[in-house]
């Protein structure tokens, strides 16, 4: 890992991230205060990384923007803005607007706090977030974003409901798939009988929304993204939250239901139930897999490459379910310390014990030496033991990897140009059973 | 002195008086011929929607560059349009080497401290690491709006650098909020090459004062087609079978050309522009430096424009009689060929939205092969063009709308809805307005797909063919997605948001 670039980042700037998290809220309109080019660069990096998903009700070259331009650097931009935002409001037929500040206007020192505290007090549905690209990654602007949103568009001081819960973690068009990930989590929970507000799916409301302060419980399908914002809604809304891997497949799902129905004091008997009746069906579709699955051969050794909420997580399905050998685990995004800390503790505790060798590289080109290292050459001429069967499964960025190793691939994590994605999750146990067939699928493409 | 002197090159709006915010027509557009001082004060738009800036289409070349490594100094944001535009560098490594390869492009991802800082120190850092890593040929550096705003000066660190290394540095300057015409994005890439790769005043003048690269000799039937990657692999087959036809041997420069080969250019005996908007700045620079001729009118898009560029060609070399019969024989045996389509197309209403020279000649090929035009939007407007509205405003019995508009969808809702369409035409990430509204739409530029010269018309009227035979997509889409607009703003005037500069004849 170079301290001095990164290499095909895996993401794009926090006003990427906000702006992809605006655009996929009920009704939710970006305004970016910046130049005019910001949008246009989140449009080409979805089309290249999300999937084939671009944009949605409001996004891409409809995102209003201030395209400040040089003289607005000289004089300041917050006229411009205000006029922006004055006009959005007349054109643009939105539930929530989210004013979005831009690397430029923030080292010029415009002040968004103030302009859009101005409109907010009348009545407009505003909020502004400081997501200037050089503080971070797509990542930090979901967490930025959120945490406006929570303190300035959340209704306050509601009476708690007990069984209400909120689920965020899974950042909108920087997980390709976010929407099936997002919604097998959502009907798990709702099978536990909870009534959940996710934000951004179909089934979401900007009038529940609001009322995401009378939940009892927020739960993160993270250990990195979007936990600053729960802090941020505790430390207002006295809602504690929970957070947890992304749960892909049967093993993760049982104990995601299990650590949810504990905390959302779900009765473990009801909690029990569902997770019976969720294996039953698992397992009675996976069984006729069986007999393919051997006679196949279709063990594979592994490489995952993943972002923080993937990598860990493909990882442990692949150690604890399917029973592949999961050599090396890359994990893309540049984390603190104590947030590596949390995911090599997740693979600490594999069922399997196997032992995966996790590595944190934002150098896609150097997993190949991680993976020498890892799997050094024994052996001569004909009696080699080669790191063979194997698979990647990680980006569409790896395909080099993949084809050097003489390995099929799978894209699960951002960038994923070669897949076109709906609303296919890899979460929960039907995730768990597109995973098998994507992986599969690729293994056996070519019978 | 001339432009390329300077360490960055001028803006589009200075040096060609470029503007993109106008409400016009295609008669008043093509009547403004010498008096067109209507557009040279730009006008304003009091609402804007984001598009693009110059670092994405200065990356779109840089990044077919075999060899070269693309070194981002900005915020973690800035160029990740890599990711979509990689799909072009696969494909045309594909295509060209029998190969798919991503492009290698770095980050110096500036974070606060190095906004306070500066970033000189680090971009200085990596590009030392990453020449000892990737073993370039050469390192593009490109600076996107962090650096342009803090101060840094990305030019003397590449000349403190450059002794330390081996790779040839580049310094491309795309500083977004500099300029409004992203057009500049050619300027830049050209300005980065013209004064490092081929650096003039190092050749021995022949008797004109001018000559190739030194050492190198002048290749009397070779010619350069310039390509800033708007013509896939397909395109360029294209106009070489046609250049041949006129026995030519043909250069394409600059995408997906190795940096050390591009002294080649240098060498021809004529460039050959398929699009103003992208090449004037560097033909210039290789006739003034290198004694190399230019042809700078006309975009083989559509069967008479395609006629009128071959025979520009074609009068530099004497090769006028090849040329007709040529002609004449293409046009033949096109013109049967469109013959089954043009039915379904004939009189069908188009609106096209692209790249000012793009959008014009595809206009024009459009009539040619059924449709009306009701209506164009130029995504920004200079006086190359004129000539094309000229074309068009003759060839049309009807007036009809000229939106200049560096996209601005809301316009085009607005328009859209009054001028209902049977097709609508426009750039990549630009056509999802007219799907919502339920028009049929049609990518105007792919590099995988065929556009250009006379085979290009060909597979336009067959794939448009095809996508009017069932277009129920789209159809489909606006019974159930609505737009982001206010019903209030499709009874108001489209152009309400264009303040100064409107003075339209």
């Amino acid at each position: 890992m170079s301290n001095h670039y990164i290499e095909r980042p895996r993401y794009t700037c926090a006003q990427g991230g906000a702006a992809a998290t605006v655009t996929a809220l009920p009704g939710g309109i970006p305004i970016l205060h910046s130049p005019s080019g910001c949008a246009g660069n989140f449009a080409w990096t979805q089309n290249g990384g999300s999937g084939l998903q671009v944009g949605g009700y409001c996004g891409t070259l409809a995102i209003p923007s201030s395209s400040i331009q040089e003289r607005d650097v000289v004089f300041g931009g917050d006229d411009r803005l205000r006029e922006q935002i004055e006009n959005t409001l007349k054109i643009m037929d939105g539930s929530i607007y989210a004013v979005l500040s831009s690397c430029v206007t923030e080292v010029i020192g415009d002040d968004i706090k103030s302009v859009v505290s101005d409109f907010k007090r009348k009545g407009i549905p505003i909020v502004g977030a400081e997501t200037g690209g050089f503080k971070g990654n797509s990542y930090l602007g979901y967490d930025l974003i959120l945490k406006s949103l929570f303190k300035d568009f959340l209704d306050r001081d509601l009476e708690k409901k007990k069984k209400r819960v909120n689920l965020w973690g899974i950042i909108p068009s920087y997980d390709p798939f976010w929407r099936g990930n997002l919604e097998e989590v959502r009907r798990l929970l709702e099978q536990l009988g909870l009534e959940v507000n996710s934000f951004f799916l179909a089934e979401d409301t900007i009038e529940a929304i609001r009322q995401a302060g009378s939940a009892s419980l927020n739960i993160v399908i993270s250990h990195a993204y979007g936990l600053e914002a729960a802090e941020l809604f505790e430390e207002i809304h006295t809602t504690p939250y929970i957070s947890v891997p992304l749960p892909i497949g049967a093993s993760a799902s049982e104990s995601f239901l299990r650590t949810v129905g504990k905390t959302a004091k779900v009765s473990s008997k009801l909690t029990e139930s569902v997770i019976r009746a969720e294996k039953k069906r698992y397992y009675r579709y996976l069984e006729p897999l069986t007999d393919c699955i051997t006679d196949l051969d279709l063990q594979r050794y592994a490489v995952v490459i993943g972002d923080a909420n993937n990598a860990t997580a493909v990882t442990k399905f692949l150690a604890d379910d399917l029973g592949w050998l999961p050599e090396l685990t890359v994990c893309t995004d540049q984390l603190q310390e104590h947030e590596q800390e949390r995911l090599r503790e997740q693979l600490k505790h594999l069922e399997s014990r196997y032992p995966v060798t996790l590595v944190f590289e934002s150098d896609g080109s150097r997993i190949r030496e991680h993976l020498k290292e890892k799997w050094p050459a024994t052996g001569a001429g004909r009696y080699q033991n080669l790191f063979s069967p194997a698979f990647v499964v990680g980006s569409s960025l790896d395909r080099e990897l993949a084809l050097e190793l003489g390995a099929p691939h799978l894209s699960v994590s951002f960038p994923v140009a070669n897949r076109a994605i709906l609303d296919r999750g890899y979460t929960g146990f039907r995730g768990g059973l597109r995973l098998i067939e994507d992986l599969i699928g690729a293994v056996v493409a070519g019978r | 002195m001339s432009y390329i002197d300077l360490k960055t090159p001028p803006k589009r709006e200075d040096r060609l008086n470029a503007c993109i915010a106008h409400a016009g027509t295609i008669c008043e557009m093509a009547a403004g011929k010498g008096k067109k001082s209507c557009l040279q004060n730009d006008g304003d738009r009091s609402f804007t929607q984001g598009n693009i800036c110059l670092l994405l289409p200065a990356l779109a070349m840089l990044n077919t560059l075999p060899d070269n490594v693309v070194l981002q100094h900005s915020a973690v944001g800035c160029g990740s349009c890599t990711h979509s535009q990689n799909a072009n560098v696969r494909f045309g490594s594909n295509a060209r080497h029998g190969k798919p390869k991503d492009g290698i492009w770095l980050s110096t991802a500036m974070n606060e401290t190095d906004v306070i800082t500066g970033g000189e120190e680090k971009l200085e850092q990596a590009i030392i690491e990453a020449d000892r890593r990737y073993k370039p040929f050469s390192i593009t550096v490109v600076s996107g709006c962090v650096p342009g705003i803090i101060g840094d000066d990305i030019d003397s660190v590449v000349q403190r650098v450059q002794p330390e290394v081996n790779a040839r540095l580049l310094p491309v300057h795309c500083e977004g909020f500099k300029t409004k015409i992203w057009a500049t994005a050619y300027d830049a890439v050209y300005h980065g090459i013209g004064r490092t790769l081929l650096r003039s005043g190092e050749q021995s003048p022949d008797a004109d004062g001018l000559s190739p690269y030194k050492g190198l000799e002048r290749l009397p039937y070779t010619v350069n087609l310039m390509n800033v990657s708007s013509m896939g692999k397909i395109d360029e087959l294209e106009l070489e079978r046609l250049l041949n036809s006129l026995r030519l041997e043909v250069n394409v420069f600059p995408v997906f050309t190795h940096p050390e080969s591009m002294v080649k250019a240098t060498q021809a005996a004529l460039s050959i522009s398929t699009c103003p908007t992208h090449d004037d700045y560097f033909l210039s620079y290789l006739e003034e430096r290198f004694g190399v001729p230019a042809l700078i009118r006309h975009m083989p898009i559509g069967i008479e424009n395609t006629g009128l560029w071959l025979r520009d060609v074609a009068a530099r070399f004497d090769r006028e009689q090849d040329v007709e019969r040529i002609i004449e024989h293409e046009e033949k045996e096109l013109k049967a060929a469109l013959a089954e389509f043009r039915p379904l197309f004939e009189g069908k209403k188009v609106f096209i939205s692209a790249g000012e020279f793009r959008a014009l000649a595809t206009a024009r090929l459009l009539e040619e092969i059924g449709f009306t035009v009701v209506g164009i939007r130029s995504f920004h407007h200079d006086h190359f063009a004129e000539v094309e509205y000229e074309k068009l405003a003759k060839s049309s019995t009807e007036d009809y709308v000229i939106d200049i508009a560096n996209v601005q969808p809301f316009e085009e809702a607005n328009l859209l809805r009054r001028l209902k369409p049977d097709l609508f035409l426009g750039h990549a990430n630009g056509n999802g307005t007219a799907s919502k509204l339920g028009i049929p739409t049609h990518a105007i530029y792919h590099t995988a797909l065929a556009y250009i010269g006379y085979k290009g018309v060909y597979e336009i009227a067959r794939r448009l063919h095809r996508e009017l035979k069932n277009p129920i997509y789209n159809r489909k889409l606006a019974d159930n997605v609505r737009l982001p607009y206010r019903d209030a703003w499709y009874e108001t005037s489209p152009f309400s948001y264009i303040t100064k500069g409107d003075s339209a004849a």
